[in-house]
């Protein structure tokens, strides 16, 4: 019996009155739906705790006769994505806290509240994450709806309480590393962190209100620009997403042409976190090593694509245009033998080095057992043993027919993280060799797709895996030529959120060093 | 004969004046020609504390750590040998004979003896995690 | 150029005269010193640009110092939104002079791609808040634009410009 049989029947013996519904896959992108009420909501994440179900996303869409908190759950072991909705008042929107259970709602709520201007019951922390000041009202609410005068106090977020003995320092915004404007103000004791939090929403450039007012094809651009070292597997999630949506079928060339310029894109993002964590920890060499491995790649893509950095290759329906087979199998080829020579200067100059093992081994241990509460996803959950990839559970594009393996850690370690990174650009240039042989001629984009895309109505989350994670895109419809509601589920959130918790007590530069071993790009949290 | 000899001792230190002066040009020349070449301009945030673009909060004057107050005792140790070496140095026949140089280690060993201790007292490692 | 609204008042050195000030600023031009403020794409093609491949070391622009006290040239690399904008100004004011600054993408010129009806919260440019001197357009500008900015900042710096812009091979 499937898992979502087997949730369905254990559900329906214990919550009788509760709504659940089966959902086609296929086009929604969820197996079964849930609608909950205020009342039994907790009871129902319960429900799932106890089944190991751990939170994708929690995010709020305005329906404007109500508002709609959505939930999405997941497990490790088998595929089945639950959502759960719970309808509020549009007036005096309330509901229950669930960041006793799930410890990463305490951040989605605290956004959802800043966003939507829902108040969550019992939440320890409910002050504004992302906004400024100066803001008067609830941005994503599709009226102008003011914040209330008594809430103005919840605007200034962080003012840590002055206590007698302790020091605070701050990692600024501006600091000489490559994750971008993070802020993170850490209290200290002597060399010890005592706390670390972090201060987000530097970088808030209103994805999700931008594709409320533009088309689908409008908004190809900013996917991209979200994460920029691994772009398009940003621009995948997105055009898989309205392809289902609109029920495109795309063509086989094009699966295999996107397959491989995307694992050539992980790979370079991957050279680009290789350059910048050693330089966390003072080892300025393998920067240079690094970017120029890079620069190949560049200018492979470029060749394709038009652009070095934020690239917006894909289009509905195939392809931006076709490869030149010739010069792009060659340099690719040439790329990939090169590449695992490099691979093996590289275990001499940063694996073998004495001082990076030191300074990496045994620190950061994150343990399995946070994955449920948390949600973090990407190599951090495959250093802790867990082997979930989205590109194994859920296949997308060409990886269904091509074979590749799944590399873990063991404790989930920095070390742990680095060597599961590294294998990932070894697998990946396997698949990069594997996808050009079995390269199909064809088209390279579907013919009959209408300029202004107008999908029917309906909802669907699509998720890929990226360079940092599960990277998921809900998009409400309502039939018009611009989405009504897009809600980006991205990685580097969750994986983020684990900082605090892993920092307590240790000396600063491991901490820096466990950071580094994140791979988090701020403007993807910060959308 | 008592002024030829207090002006070799003087000559001898001439070398030594020499150095001092240079030192102290060297080190304050850079900033007196920057106060006369380089343009001003004083904005309501140049004199605040750089703490990464933010103002800094919390108290400076906190109770410090005693990890670090261990490694300032250990720094006087330190510097005490490096005093006692200095007649050494100057005292020290060239080319002497063994006794002086044996004698020498051992006086070395025994001012070394501190540091030794606080070594093997595990002063020089810190933990790696405090709380859990 | 550009909407400026803030103001330093900068007071003059106390030794000038016209050789001195040559001097001065051909010193200043070959040895630019960048603050490492890269806010988001654009700051991968900065990073590009200092690299093996598209070195900015034979400018003498190689040195991004961490602290704004030891540097003279803010590239603004990214979007700055209303949150980031009063540590931009702590910063720039935090520098010693003389000091430059270059808009580096089409998000520190105006705004760039962000900028839609109702959006609430963009600076759109970033000389709504600080003055600049050189604007660098793209998204993200190519390393050598970056570079040919610099070029154009040591011309407006010294009078002259002192390598010779590349012929277009096609």
């Amino acid at each position: 019996m499937t898992m979502t049989n087997r949730v369905i029947e254990e559900f329906k013996a214990e919550f009788k009155s509760v709504d659940i519904t089966e959902a086609p896959y296929e086009k929604q992108g969820y197996h079964l739906s849930i609608e909950a009420r205020t009342g039994n909501l907790l009871n129902i994440i319960d429900f799932l705790d106890k089944r190991e179900f751990y939170i994708i996303d929690l995010f709020c869409v305005d329906y404007q006769d109500y508002l709609e908190l959505v939930y999405f759950f997941n497990t490790h072991r088998e595929l089945c994505r639950i959502k759960v909705t719970l309808k509020l008042d549009p007036v005096k929107p309330v509901a229950p806290t669930i960041s006793n259970t799930y410890t990463i709602a305490r951040w989605y709520e605290r956004e959802v509240h800043e966003f939507f201007g829902v108040y969550f019951e019992g939440h320890p922390n409910l002050t504004y994450l992302f906004l400024h000041e100066e803001i008067g009202h609830y941005p994503l609410r599709k009226q102008h709806v003011p914040v209330p005068d008594g809430d103005k106090k919840l605007l200034n977020s962080f003012r840590p309480h002055e206590e007698e003995n302790s020091f605070f320092i701050n990692l600024g915004p501006q600091h000489p590393s490559t994750h971008g404007v993070l802020r993170v103000v850490l209290k200290m004791d002597g060399e010890y962190l005592i706390s670390a939090e972090p201060v987000l929403g530097y970088l808030h450039r209103m994805h999700e209100k931008m594709a409320e007012n533009k088309s689908y094809m409008q908004f190809m651009p900013n996917p991209a620009r979200m994460d920029y070292p691994g772009a398009l597997l940003f621009n995948l999630a997105y055009v898989e997403a309205v392809e289902k949506l609109c029920g495109i079928e795309v063509p086989e060339r094009a699966k295999y042409i996107r397959t491989i310029t995307c694992e050539l894109n992980r790979i370079a993002s991957h050279l680009l976190w290789l350059g910048a964590f050693p330089a966390d920890l003072g080892a300025l060499t393998p920067f240079m090593y690094a970017f120029d491995d890079r620069e190949n790649i560049l200018d492979i893509l470029e060749d394709v694509t038009g652009s070095r950095l934020t690239y917006c290759y894909f289009r509905f329906g195939g392809l931006y245009n076709d490869i030149n087979e010739e010069t792009f199998i060659d340099a690719t080829k040439r790329f990939i033998e090169r590449m695992r020579e490099r691979l093996v200067m590289y275990d001499k100059l940063i694996t073998g080095n004495v001082i990076f093992i030191n300074r990496v081994k045994n620190i950061g241990i994150l343990e399995q057992g946070q994955a449920k509460k948390y949600g973090f996803s990407g190599p951090v959950i495959r250093s802790t043993g867990i082997p979930f990839d989205m590109r194994k559970v859920d296949p997308y594009a060409a990886y269904g027919s091509i074979d590749f393996e799944i590399p873990t850690g063991h404790i989930g370690d920095n070390m742990d993280r680095y060597m599961v990174r590294m294998k990932e650009i070894e697998i990946s240039l396997n698949i990069i060799e594997e996808g050009i042989k079995r390269l199909p001629s064809g088209p390279f984009k579907t013919e009959k797709v209408p300029k202004k895309l107008k999908p029917p109505k309906g909802d669907i989350y699509n998720a890929v895996e990226s360079t940092r994670g599960e990277t998921g895109v809900y998009i409400v419809s309502d039939e018009s030529d611009t989405p009504y509601r897009m809600r980006w589920r991205v990685p580097s959130y969750s994986n983020l959120m684990t900082f605090p918790h892993l920092s307590r007590g240790v000396l600063i530069a491991d901490a820096i060093a466990t950071l580094g071993s994140y791979d988090i790009v701020v403007p993807e949290i910060d959308r | 004969m008592d002024i030829i000899n207090s002006m070799q001792t003087l000559q001898e230190f001439f070398h030594v004046a020499v150095f001092a002066v240079v030192a102290v040009i060297f080190t304050i020349s850079p900033i007196i020609i920057a106060y006369l070449l380089a343009p001003r301009t004083v904005g309501k945030k140049t004199f605040v504390t750089y703490e990464c673009g933010i103002e800094p909060f919390g108290n400076a004057w906190i109770r410090y750590s005693v990890h670090y107050y261990i490694y300032a005792l250990i720094f006087i140790a330190f510097d005490v040998d490096v005093l006692y070496l200095f007649p050494i140095a100057l005292s020290y026949t060239k080319g002497g004979n063994a006794f002086e140089f044996y004698s020498l280690i051992v006086f070395v060993l025994i001012l070394a003896l501190a540091v030794i201790y606080a070594w093997g007292k595990g002063v020089f490692t810190w933990k790696r995690k405090i709380l859990s | 150029m550009g909407k400026r609204s803030f103001h330093l008042e900068t007071k003059d050195p106390i030794i000038k005269f016209a050789v001195l000030d040559k001097i001065l600023d051909l010193a200043r031009a070959n040895s630019l010193w960048p603050i490492t403020f890269g806010l988001a794409c654009c700051a991968i093609e900065m990073m590009c640009a200092s690299m093996a491949r598209f070195d900015i070391a034979r400018f003498g622009a190689e040195v991004f110092r961490p602290s704004p006290r030891q540097a003279d040239l803010m590239i603004v690399s990214g979007t700055v939104t209303k949150k980031m904008a009063p540590i931009l100004v702590t910063l720039y004011e935090q520098m010693p002079s003389p000091k430059w600054v270059i808009a580096m993408g089409n998000c520190a010129i105006s705004g760039g791609p962000f900028v839609f009806e109702g959006q609430y919260n963009l600076v759109e440019g970033v000389d709504l808040l600080v003055p600049v001197d050189i604007y660098v357009p793209g998204c993200p500008p190519r390393p050598e634009g970056l570079l040919e900015g610099l070029m154009k900042l040591e011309e407006k710096i010294t009078g002259t410009r002192r390598f010779p812009v590349p012929e277009p091979k096609w």
